[in-house]
């Protein structure tokens, strides 16, 4: 019974604390008459799923949907590759100007988008990488790297060097003992950044609102964002674009929490 | 060779930096003192010109006040919510609290864009839940546009955002809690200490490191943040709710002055530069300490 009674105000919390995001998947769910009625309920009779397929079919948003698919996979990959030979660096070998450079990184990863994005926009439109989802995926590996090298530079320095010395005496390079030895053995600490990665790029809304500028390369962060402004009408079916989109995140959250949970403090702390 | 072999391993994420961090501030501080238009043709040097344009430009002065309200008074209103839970949570334990934990997360999880979208939907004058319920209670009158009044945008925006950040805020705050040794409770117990008492004597002064990290952490993230003023008001009604960052993409791509622009972003970076050195600083000292 004292159990039940702790519970009640931690059930109450979270039904305040999630109230903007209730609030959102009860208005995705409503037609338009509903939406704009007054007073306004959280749940009637003609609630369905209907908004969600208008959304598809009324706004663009199966191609926001490609394109973020295709610029946070290929980010993800790129940033994988790049990071995990910077940390492997960083984890195995000592070398001059290694604190320099891993202090370089660190503060990259403090940086404010409007201080870079305006040369970023001379330098993709100059190389013709304006509005493609080639300059979008540069863009997000080099804001996500840092972060990722971080991360992978911790489960790399976790595998023991023995492994590793032991393919080396075998006749493996380097470059190959990390490739058949380390990754691996850091297999799940890879997958864990993937999906920082992934998530990184699938949220990021700033380069991808300036760097873009047709259906054929913006992202649905980019979606939701601009039409909050132009199709204030059709609040159901933005909704439903708003609950959808959050679903991947949600999942990956919920699955993941606690490297996620660690993740977050190591981040900070570090 | 082998002496070069870390050297080349870290050539590509080498170039990646310089492509986002070292051009892009070099060719910031060139285009801010050069004429630099995105519609005509310009180029020419003009010395300080761009600055005085920025500091003479009293919106400008109105952006650099209210991100200074938004980042620090956000991050203090996040510091709060998120010690509340942390504290709430600390007193269960087990799967519930856990489970519970989840929850409090999503708002830190789901994408900035779709939180400042939740909040506007939430806030709208007509057909939003709040301005229903402050009704119903006879605290505001219905139709109340907390978005489009100049004197409580920024307020809504600043909420929102600190909705978004408690939950990181709330799990560094359980694992400081967590970190405190349980024999300062129990000696003070055995000294008769009151509950209140041993909150304000050991939980407060054990909390003081990590709410100093949290804090400058949240500031500069704060600082930088474009998403939840775009989205939620793009810096209006009348530039009432209009930060720093909004206003760099205001003066480039919607006035096209992308010289003004630059000049803004170096002043942003040289706050941003002071600000890190001293989120350095404080780690430096939490790590001798």
């Amino acid at each position: 019974m004292k159990k039940i009674l702790l519970l009640f105000p931690v059930a109450v919390l979270a039904l305040l604390v999630l109230l903007p995001f209730l609030w959102t998947i009860s208005t995705s769910l409503k037609p338009l008459t509903e939406v704009n009625r007054y007073p306004p309920e959280w749940v009637s009779p003609s609630m369905s799923l209907k908004p969600y397929g208008d959304m598809f079919f009324y706004l663009p948003f199966s191609r926001y949907t490609l394109n973020s698919l295709i610029v946070a996979s290929s980010a993800t990959m790129l940033t994988l590759v790049v990071g995990s030979l910077a940390a492997f660096a960083f984890a195995r070998f000592r070398f001059r100007g290694r604190k320099q450079i891993l202090l370089v990184l660190l503060l990259s990863q403090m940086l404010p988008g409007a201080s870079v994005i305006i040369p970023l926009f001379q330098l993709l439109r100059t190389a013709g990488l304006y509005d493609t989802h080639l300059g979008l995926i540069l863009v997000h590996t080099a804001v996500l790297l840092p972060f990722v090298i971080w991360l992978l530079h911790g489960f790399f320095s976790g595998i023991p060097t023995e492994v590793e010395d032991a393919a080396l005496i075998d006749g493996c390079s380097r470059l190959e003992a990390l490739r058949r030895v380390i990754l691996p053995l850091a297999l799940p600490g890879l997958g864990a950044t993937a999906l920082f990665a992934f998530l990184g790029s699938w949220n990021e809304f700033f380069f991808a609102l300036i760097l873009t500028n047709t259906d054929a390369t913006q992202t649905i962060p980019v979606g939701i964002g601009l039409f909050v402004g132009e199709f204030e009408d059709v609040w159901n079916q933005m909704s439903a674009a708003a609950v959808l989109f959050s679903i991947p995140p949600l999942i990956l959250f919920m699955a993941m929490r606690r490297t996620f949970v660690r993740g977050l403090a190591a981040g900070a702390l570090q | 060779m082998r002496r070069y072999t870390p050297y080349m391993l870290l050539t590509p994420a080498l170039l990646f930096t310089v492509f986002i961090l070292v051009y892009p501030m070099a060719q910031n501080l060139v285009n801010s003192f050069r004429d630099v238009s995105l519609v005509r043709e310009g180029g020419g040097w003009t010395g300080l010109l761009n600055y005085q344009h920025v500091f003479g430009d009293p919106v400008f002065w109105l952006a650099f006040r209210n991100t200074v309200v938004y980042a620090v008074a956000g991050t203090l209103l996040a510091l709060l919510i998120g010690l509340g839970l942390a504290l709430v949570l600390d007193m269960h334990t087990g799967a519930m609290s856990s489970f519970a934990a989840t929850l409090y997360s999503i708002p830190w999880v789901i994408s900035p864009v779709v939180a400042g979208f939740a909040w506007k939907w939430l806030l709208n004058d007509h057909f939003g839940i709040l301005n229903y319920w402050l009704s119903s209670a006879g605290i505001a009158r219905h139709g109340t546009s907390w978005l489009g009044n100049p004197h409580t945008a920024l307020f809504c925006v600043m909420v929102a955002r600190a909705w978004q950040f408690y939950p990181f805020a709330m799990v560094m705050f359980i694992a400081g809690l967590q970190s405190i040794p349980a024999e300062q409770y129990e000696a003070a117990s055995v000294d008769g200490a009151s509950r209140i008492r041993r909150f304000f004597h050991i939980t407060i002064p054990n909390l003081r490191p990590v709410s100093s990290v949290l804090l400058l952490l949240g500031v500069i993230w704060s600082f930088n943040d474009f998403n939840m003023v775009f989205v939620m008001t793009r810096g209006g009604p009348i530039n009432a709710s209009m930060v720093l960052p909004v206003l760099v993409r205001e003066f480039s791509f919607v006035h096209f002055d992308l010289g003004k622009g630059s000049a803004l972003s170096v002043l942003i970076f040289a706050l941003l530069v002071t600000l890190s050195y001293l989120y350095l600083q404080v780690l430096a000292r939490r790590e001798r300490g």
